[in-house]
This record gives C-alpha cells, sequence and structure tokens, in this order.
C-alpha cells in the first residue's frame, strides 16, 4: 500500500468516524448551546449573549431539586427490588432447562411488548382504590412492570455462561450460602450484575407515561417537569433541564465503560 | 429444599407474582374500562359500545383510529426497517477492517443508548425546526430567507421527524446487537470471504446477513413494538393530525368528558392487541426459520 | 411428596387466577357503596363558621394548603409562590404547596377519581379553574358548596356581574371565587409591522392572510389549548352578527351557524402557516413560532399584554398587543376547592387573600410575572392607599399591552358551556381532518 492511499484511507476512516460521532451525539451541541441563551431568536445564528441563568435558575429551583431527588429515589429502590426478584428468577431460567421454561419467559416477555399507555391507563383506577396513586409505593410497583423483565433478561446473559460448578465446590467445602454469594456468585457474575443494574436504573429513570398515570401530578419526576417545561415554551429552560436529565445516564455510561467495551455483551436494552 | 422443582418454582416465584399480578390486573382493569364499566359516572353495564364507536367511526375518536393505525404502523414500519438497514451497515463496517471497532465508537454508540428518548427528541427540534439550528445555518448561508422556505423536517404530516428520531436512536441499538454477534462469530468468515475475493457488498448479502438475521430480526422486532406503542416522541414531535395511536388513546383516557375514558381504553387496547399480534408472527415465523 | 409437574403448574397458575380475581373482585364490589358514602355518608364540613372569619383563620394555622396550578409558565410559578406563598407562611402560618400540572384537567381527573375510589381526604386542596373543568366537578358535585361569596374579600367582587356569576354560561353559584380576568388578544412584532397594517376583524384577517399567505395561524382548539377554541368562537361571533345570542344554549342557533363557521376556517386554512396541515398545540408553541418569525401574530390572555412574554424572554421586546374591533372574548378565572380538600380552612384564607386590593394591583404587572386582570371591581375599593394602587399598577402597564379603552370596546363574554366541545370536536373534524 503506497504512502498517498495509506493517507487518503485514513483520512476516509476519520472523516467516516467524526460523521459517526456527529449522528450519534451531535444533537446534544444543540441543547449546550441553548442552555446558555435568552432571547435567542431566528435568524441569529449564535445567542447574542451567554449566561448561565437559566442553568442556575433551574438548580435553585426547589421544584427541580425535588424532581432530581425523586427520580433519584424511585429508579434507585425500583433498581434493588428488580434485582432482588429478577436475580434468583434469572439464575434459574438461565441454569435450569425445566418444563415450563418457556411459558415464564413468556409471561416475563409480555409486559414488554404491552404498551406502557395501555398498562398505566389499566392500573390507574386499581391504585386509586388501593391508595396507592400519587405515592412513591405506587410509582415504583408500575415501574417494576418495565424494568423487572429488562432486568431479567439482562441477567439471563450473565448466567447463560455461569459456571454452577464453582459455587457446588465451595459448597462441598463447607462454605455457607451467604459466603458463597459473596465469595463465588459476586466475583463471578458481579460485572454483569452491575451493567443489569445499570439498565434497570435507565429504564425506570427515563419512565414518563407510567409515572403520570400513577403519580397523579403528585408524584413529579424529572421527565414529568422536562414535558411541563416543553409546553411552558421557554427554550433555555427546556434544554437545561433536559441536560440535567441526561446527565446520570451519560454518567453511568461513563463508569460502566470498562464493562461495557471490554465484554462481548449487549444487553437487549430499550425504554 | 430436596426437592429441585419446588426450588426452581421458588426462585420463580417472586418475579412472577410482581409481573403476573401488576400485569394482570392491569389487564383486566383494561378491560373492564374499555367495556365501559366506570362507576364514576355511574355506568355499570358492560357493552362492546366503545369498540363499535371507534371502529365504525361513530364518534370523533374513531374517526380519527383508522389514520391513527395507519400513521402509528407507517412510522414504526418505516423506522424498524430504515433503523435495521442502517445498523447492519454501520456494524458492517465498523467490524470490517482489520481492527476491531475502537473503544470510543462502542463508548459512543452505548451514550447515544443511554440518552433518553425525550432529551433526544428535543434536542432534534431545536436542531431540525423551521426556525431551529440548522435553518438558522441555512439562513446565514443565504440558502434562505424565512423559515417558511426551510424543509419541514420535524412535526410534519408524514411522521419524518418521528422517523428520524428513532432512526438516530435504534441505529445504534441494533449496530451493538449485530457488534456483538459478528465479535463471537462472524469475523473469520467474512475475511476467509474477503480472501476468496468477494466484495464488501457480496460479504454483507452473502455472509454477514445470514449470520447476524436472527438476532438483528428479534432486535427489529423489539423495535417495533417498541415504537409502535410510544407515547412520548409522537407526542412531541407529531402534528395535531393524523396523531399516533398512543397519543390519541392517552389524549381520550384524559379527557374531562368521562365517557370518552372507554373509547382510550379501548383504543389502547386495539394498540396492544396489534403490537402482541406482531410480536406472535415474528415469533411463529423466526422458529419456521 | 412431589407432585406431578403439571399438576404443580396447575396450581401455580390457579393461585395466580385466584389473586388476580381476587384484586379484581374486591373493588368491583365497592363502588355502589362509595357513591353511597361519598353522596350521603360524608356531610361537607360545616365545622368553619364563615360568618365568623377569626375561627377559619385560626383553624388554618399549621395547614399546608394543596394547590393544583397549571405549571406550564415559570413566571406564573414564581409570581404565585413569592406573592401568596410568602404572606400565607408569614401572615398566618400556612405553608403553601403548589402542585404545577401539565393541565388542570389532571386535577379534575384526580378529584373524580377520588370520589370513584371514595377516599376522603383526598389530595386536592384548591384547583385554578374555569370552564369546561368547573362544569365536570360541579357535575360530579365534587366542588365544596356556599363559600366565594361569604369571603371577608368578597366585598369586592361585583357578583351582579353576568361575566363573574356565570362560568362559560355555567351559574358559579358560591362554588369558585375569582382570581383574575382575561381577554382574548393578538401579538404583533412592532419592528416588522406597523400598527395601520393590522387586521381589525375576522373578515379583514383572512384578506390579511390572502396577501400573506404562510404567516398567521392559531392554536388548535381542544382541552387545555382554549384559546384556539377562543379564536375560533369569536369568528363565529362575527360570522352570526352577535355574541349575545350565545350565551344561552341552543342547539338550532349552532346547527344554523356551525357550517359557516367550518366554512370561514376551511377558507383561511390554506393561507395559514404550513397550510394548515398542523397547528401549534399551545399558546407557548405560537410565541415561540411567533418569535423565530416563522408567522407574524400570536395570542395572548394577559392584561399586560405581550408584557410578562417579554419579561420571560419568550417574544422579542419590540412585541406589541392588540385587539380586533370587536368579539375579544373576555372572561374570569377562579379557585375552587374540592369537596373532599383535607385542609378547607386554608384554602378559604387563600382564597380570601388573593382578593387583597394590593396583591390584585400586584398581579396586572407584567414585571411581576402574572399579568391577568383584575378580578375585584375598582370602584367599591374605598381604602385610598388601596385605590391608588390599583390605579398606579393600570397605568404603568406599558406600551406592550392593549390600551385600555381598545379591550373594554372589543369585549364580549363567552359562549355557554355546551358550545366548548361542540367547537373543538367540530373543528378537528371539519377543519383539522377535513374531507
Amino acid at each position: 500500500m503506497s504512502m498517498q492511499t495509506r493517507a487518503i484511507h485514513s483520512i476516509r476512516r476519520y472523516a467516516f468516524h467524526i460523521a459517526l460521532f456527529c449522528f450519534l451525539l451531535g444533537p446534544v451541541a444543540a441543547l449546550l448551546l441553548y442552555a446558555g441563551s435568552v432571547r435567542w431568536f431566528y435568524p441569529a445564528i449564535l445567542p447574542n449573549e451567554w449566561t448561565p441563568q437559566p442553568f442556575l435558575r433551574q438548580i435553585g429551583n426547589p421544584r427541580t431539586r425535588d424532581a432530581i431527588g425523586a427520580s433519584l429515589t424511585i429508579a434507585g429502590i425500583t433498581t434493588v427490588l428488580a434485582l432482588l426478584i429478577g436475580l434468583p428468577a434469572a439464575r434459574t431460567l438461565g441454569l435450569r432447562r425445566f418444563r415450563g421454561r418457556q411459558l415464564v419467559l413468556l409471561l416475563l416477555f409480555l409486559p414488554n411488548v404491552v404498551p406502557p399507555v395501555a398498562t398505566g391507563m389499566g392500573l390507574n383506577i386499581l391504585f386509586l382504590r388501593l391508595g396507592w396513586a400519587g405515592s412513591y409505593l405506587g410509582v415504583i410497583l408500575v415501574h417494576l412492570i418495565p424494568v423487572l423483565p429488562y432486568t431479567i433478561f439482562a441477567l439471563l446473559g450473565v448466567f447463560a455462561r455461569y459456571d454452577e460448578g464453582y459455587e457446588q465446590q465451595a459448597r462441598t467445602l463447607g462454605a455457607t450460602w451467604p459466603t458463597v454469594f459473596w465469595r463465588v456468585v459476586l466475583p463471578l457474575a458481579g460485572p454483569g450484575i452491575a451493567v443489569a443494574a445499570l439498565f434497570a436504573f435507565l429504564v425506570s429513570w427515563s419512565q414518563y407515561v407510567l409515572t403520570l398515570l400513577i403519580g397523579g401530578g403528585r408524584v413529579i419526576t424529572l421527565p414529568l417537569l422536562l414535558f411541563a417545561a416543553v409546553a411552558g415554551g421557554n427554550p433555555a429552560s427546556i434544554a437545561v433541564l433536559a441536560l440535567i436529565f441526561a446527565a446520570p445516564p451519560l454518567l453511568a455510561i461513563a463508569l460502566a465503560a470498562r464493562a461495557l467495551t471490554d465484554r462481548e455483551r449487549v444487553v437487549v436494552q430499550q425504554y | 429444599m430436596r426437592n429441585p422443582s419446588l426450588r426452581i418454582w421458588l426462585t420463580l416465584a417472586p418475579a412472577l407474582l410482581v409481573t403476573g399480578v401488576l400485569f394482570g390486573a392491569s389487564v383486566f382493569y383494561a378491560v373492564a374500562q374499555s367495556l365501559g364499566y366506570l362507576s364514576i359516572i355511574g355506568e355499570t353495564r358492560l357493552s362492546f359500545a366503545a369498540y363499535g364507536n371507534v371502529i365504525n367511526q361513530a364518534t370523533v375518536a374513531g374517526r380519527e383510529l383508522w389514520a391513527a393505525l395507519g400513521f402509528s404502523l407507517w412510522v414504526s414500519g418505516a423506522a424498524t426497517l430504515l433503523s435495521a438497514t442502517g445498523a447492519l451497515i454501520l456494524a458492517a463496517t465498523l467490524s470490517g477492517s482489520a481492527t476491531p471497532p475502537r473503544r470510543s465508537t462502542l463508548l459512543a454508540l452505548n451514550a447515544n443508548l443511554a440518552l433518553p428518548h425525550l432529551v433526544w427528541a428535543i434536542a432534534l427540534l431545536l436542531l431540525f425546526s423551521q426556525s431551529g439550528l440548522l435553518a438558522r445555518i441555512a439562513a446565514a448561508l443565504g440558502l434562505i430567507d424565512l423559515p417558511a422556505e426551510f424543509p419541514v423536517l420535524v412535526r410534519d404530516r408524514y411522521g419524518i421527524g418521528i422517523i428520524v428520531h428513532y432512526v438516530s436512536k435504534e441505529i445504534p441499538f441494533l449496530a451493538l446487537i449485530v457488534l456483538a454477534i459478528l465479535r463471537t462469530q462472524g469475523n473469520t468468515y467474512t475475511a476467509v470471504a474477503a480472501t476468496l475475493g468477494a466484495g464488501p457488498w457480496v460479504r454483507l448479502r452473502r455472509v454477514t446477513l445470514p449470520l447476524v438475521l436472527p438476532g438483528l430480526a428479534a432486535g427489529a422486532l423489539l423495535v417495533f413494538a417498541f415504537i409502535f406503542s410510544a407515547y412520548e416522541v409522537p407526542a412531541l414531535l407529531g402534528v395535531s393530525y393524523p396523531r399516533a395511536l398512543a397519543v390519541l388513546a392517552l389524549d381520550y383516557f384524559l379527557n374531562p368528558d368521562l365517557s370518552r375514558r372507554a373509547e382510550g381504553m379501548a383504543i389502547s387496547l386495539i394498540m396492544a392487541l396489534v403490537v402482541v399480534g406482531v410480536a406472535g408472527l415474528g415469533r411463529v415465523f423466526g422458529e419456521r426459520e | 411428596m412431589p407432585l406431578p409437574l403439571r399438576a404443580r403448574i396447575a396450581a401455580l397458575v390457579l393461585t395466580l387466577l385466584i389473586v388476580l380475581a381476587a384484586c379484581g373482585a374486591q373493588p368491583a364490589a365497592t363502588p355502589a357503596q362509595s357513591a353511597a358514602t361519598s353522596d350521603e355518608a360524608v356531610p361537607v364540613t360545616n365545622a368553619l363558621d364563615l360568618a365568623n372569619w377569626d375561627s377559619v383563620v385560626a383553624a388554618a394555622r399549621g395547614q399546608t394548603v394543596n394547590w393544583y396550578i397549571w405549571g406550564g409558565s415559570e413566571s406564573i410559578n414564581r409570581f404565585v409562590d413569592d406573592f401568596y406563598g410568602v404572606p400565607l407562611r408569614e401572615q398566618y402560618g400556612i405553608t403553601l404547596n403548589r402542585v404545577p400540572l401539565a393541565d388542570t384537567v389532571d386535577a379534575v381527573n384526580q378529584v373524580l377519581s377520588e370520589k370513584e375510589a371514595g377516599v376522603d381526604p383526598g389530595a386536592v386542596d384548591v384547583i385554578w379553574i374555569n370552564g369546561e373543568n368547573f362544569l365536570s366537578l360541579k357535575q360530579a358535585e365534587m366542588l365544596y358548596p356556599d363559600w366565594s361569596r361569604e369571603l371577608p374579600n368578597a366585598q369586592y367582587v361585583d357578583w351582579d356581574n353576568p361575566a363573574i356569576y356565570l362560568d362559560f354560561g355555567e351559574p358559579v353559584l358560591g362554588l369558585e371565587s375569582p382570581w383574575s380576568s382575561a381577554q382574548f388578544q393578538f401579538i404583533y412584532d412592532s419592528a416588522r409591522m406597523e400598527a395601520d397594517e393590522l387586521p381589525r376583524s375576522y373578515a379583514e384577517l383572512l384578506e390579511w392572510a390572502k396577501a400573506n399567505p404562510g404567516r398567521f395561524t392559531y392554536i388548535a382548539p381542544g382541552p387545555g389549548a382554549f384559546q384556539g377554541t377562543r379564536f375560533v368562537k369569536g369568528a363565529l361571533f362575527e360570522l352570526s352578527g352577535g355574541a349575545d345570542q350565545w350565551l344561552s344554549f341552543d342547539q338550532a342557533l349552532w346547527d344554523e351557524h356551525a357550517p359557516q363557521l367550518w366554512a370561514y376556517l376551511n377558507e383561511l386554512k390554506p393561507y395559514l402557516w404550513r397550510a394548515g396541515e398542523t397547528y401549534p398545540a399551545d399558546e407557548n408553541e405560537l410565541h415561540s413560532l411567533f418569535a423565530n418569525s416563522e408567522v407574524d401574530f400570536s395570542i395572548t390572555q394577559a392584561i399586560a399584554g405581550a408584557g410578562p412574554l417579554i419579561s420571560e424572554g419568550l417574544v422579542p421586546e419590540t412585541a406589541r398587543a392588540f385587539v380586533f374591533d370587536d368579539y375579544m372574548i373576555g372572561d374570569f378565572n377562579y379557585l375552587a376547592i374540592a369537596k373532599n380538600a383535607p385542609n378547607k380552612a386554608a384554602a378559604l384564607v387563600l382564597a380570601n387573600l388573593i382578593l387583597e386590593p394590593e396583591l390584585q394591583a400586584a398581579q396586572i404587572l407584567p414585571e411581576n410575572g402574572f399579568g391577568l386582570g383584575y378580578a375585584i371591581d375598582v370602584t367599591r375599593v374605598t381604602d385610598a392607599a388601596q385605590l391608588a394602587a390599583l390605579n398606579a399598577a393600570q397605568a404603568q402597564l406599558g406600551a406592550a399591552a392593549t390600551p385600555a379603552e381598545d379591550l373594554a370596546q372589543s369585549l364580549v363574554g363567552d359562549s355557554a358551556g355546551e358550545y366548548q366541545s361542540l367547537v373543538e370536536a367540530g373543528w378537528r373534524e371539519n377543519v383539522l381532518i377535513g374531507e
């Protein structure tokens, strides 16, 4: 390969990657521009002044802070519950072949395809009667409907290539179950569990329709606030809230970077 | 714990109970309400009136139902096909070169996935609207004078904006699935084919596609179901008419005129039936292959 | 004693079904009871004696009032927190919990669902309300009755004015107390147009649109977008030659004039922004189109005109409000208290506080962020200082507001509530969807 063709080749490679990055993350730049603007109208190509005002206003607003807290609490508790419930199920489904396994998988898969609009509407009245509507409890429970299946399917991949032999050896050597869990299961499946937890968190974090229908306007999470801001029409406020809403997922991805790129694994994730 | 079978069901019980009870109850209540069981307004007789109204176009909701169904099918179908094609080409390109895809590329794909749909839709709105950033750049370059001269890319009648949204969010999703399959089994085949003189297009069609098709199809099915059911993005990037099914259903469900609730519920169940039906068909075809 | 596997699965499925059936059956049996309890067994709490206002104030101390209020405008949110939240806390020992809603319908649904579920006390104390939402709750008998005319500050309200005692044609009785007034107006940009180029009637608007295709649009009428409904109703008034005939509901009158209305709007449609294939969903989307020069007019309800929008940064500083010569619908908006409100005393104190002349003067000023008009009749205020504050505020509205005499000249009342859904559904069917 001559120097010239190699140069052309690498230029093409770079161009391709730059285009890809623009496609994947470029629109976020629009949010950054709007977040620091005030009264920025067509045809001005850049804001005539940059100001931290919209950002400070949102951070200083107790509503926004409450919504951040509500979102973190709900997504956090939902994740823990999904792991507690999902781990034993995923382990069994991953390691055992038994009659009815397909049926169980189907039942767990079904909430994934039924529209959240339908699920939320159905539970709206029931939760009101039970007094769960408008409470964290109700919202967390309803979040479990989409989160639990995702968690289980993500964990299935972990246990599909998990060797139970290590556990049996430890048991034969006299280790108790908690010891086996801490010393054998976690080291073997830990990274996979972490990624499953991450996606459980993201699925709950991004819920809008279910929170709206069950939260009854009293549980205000960030996506609800963001939707209200869109109706409010102030582009700077919208952009700031959108960035605040996007920050934890991006941070989580950065933290999980190693697990996501080193392992040959894709967690089937949608929300 | 002697009985292995009992242990299996004990470990599954919490998950099955949570999913079964919550999901089952929601289906039960949805069906009851769509049949007009609404004690708020003292209506406790069951009837298929709501279904009749929406299917026979007897009410405004009904007049919109078929348009909404067509719109939702078009948007989710087109977006799914484009995403699958784009993901296949992207993954083949990324894994085609001798070196494996860089970490930064994989990370960017994952970061795009992690961005909530709501955030992405807002960003596209600010970017693509007729007075958005791109329009301003076009105006600065002298390509357009008035915003109206800029092409309608979001909030358009044909759902282009919604399709653009989902294509740009689902390509990374499907591409990661394809990349994973290729990384575990694909590269050698492609390399062999290349040594035997197959061009990139032939390699894609004859080697890569058959290899990844089952995984890609399963992923595409999920994507279709997801787009078809989605509310937020069509609500933000759609037009007043035609609206997506989910938008129509929620609008009627939240209508202050309570007799509309049953119609909203009926629409959302029709929507659920379509998705479950498509997913079921997909499974049947998948197993036949 | 292992059962055969199939039997065990059957048992499991059966258990699931029983649980489901139990979940389903238990509430299914209750509606009759809950309806009975909420209608009879729960008496309206008459522990509060409105004639003895000090006892109400004393009962309210320490309560938290849950105010369900449309939260789409940040400036209104701030106004509420600063001008009502602070005095409630400092003067009355009441905590204001402002619950922001995307749409007031959400609060209505909350109360109706609570009625359905027999929840008392509920979650909602006060709702900012009018029109169809008021009608829904009134029909459901979920509003706390007989209080609004008994408030000490009700003396400032002109309860003989039909625009106040009728809410979209529906008698208010004692079910809600006015907060502010609003009137439909247009906004233009004085940097783009001269005042003498402005259309001054629906007929002139059609001519203007034909001469400037794509430069006008209005908000899609529908629940939560009453400004759009109001634009259409104004056209109906002009086409039918009068607003007063629409004050009471008359199906024959509607059937007679509706075709004219759809014909007018369909004639306008091809000259609208995006040729009428879509419409802005709410006021703010229209403001954004206007601010970015996509269209030349926006719509507002604020007595302060474009002022609040300018200070919020939504429209250019050169934006100005104007009205047609006639048929600009004005109305009052209200506070209502839910029948199952947990903190009725605090709710009453809030509704009374809002009518204080000083706060009424503050609410019309654009810099305070609310910008809607008075609910009280200025001539009923006798205190000289209060009167001066009210008049000064009116004089301060500035250039971005429509001149007061233009507003007064073009003012008409809204039509009977029944027309609301006829207009909204009919518009979707005949104009938006069309052929």
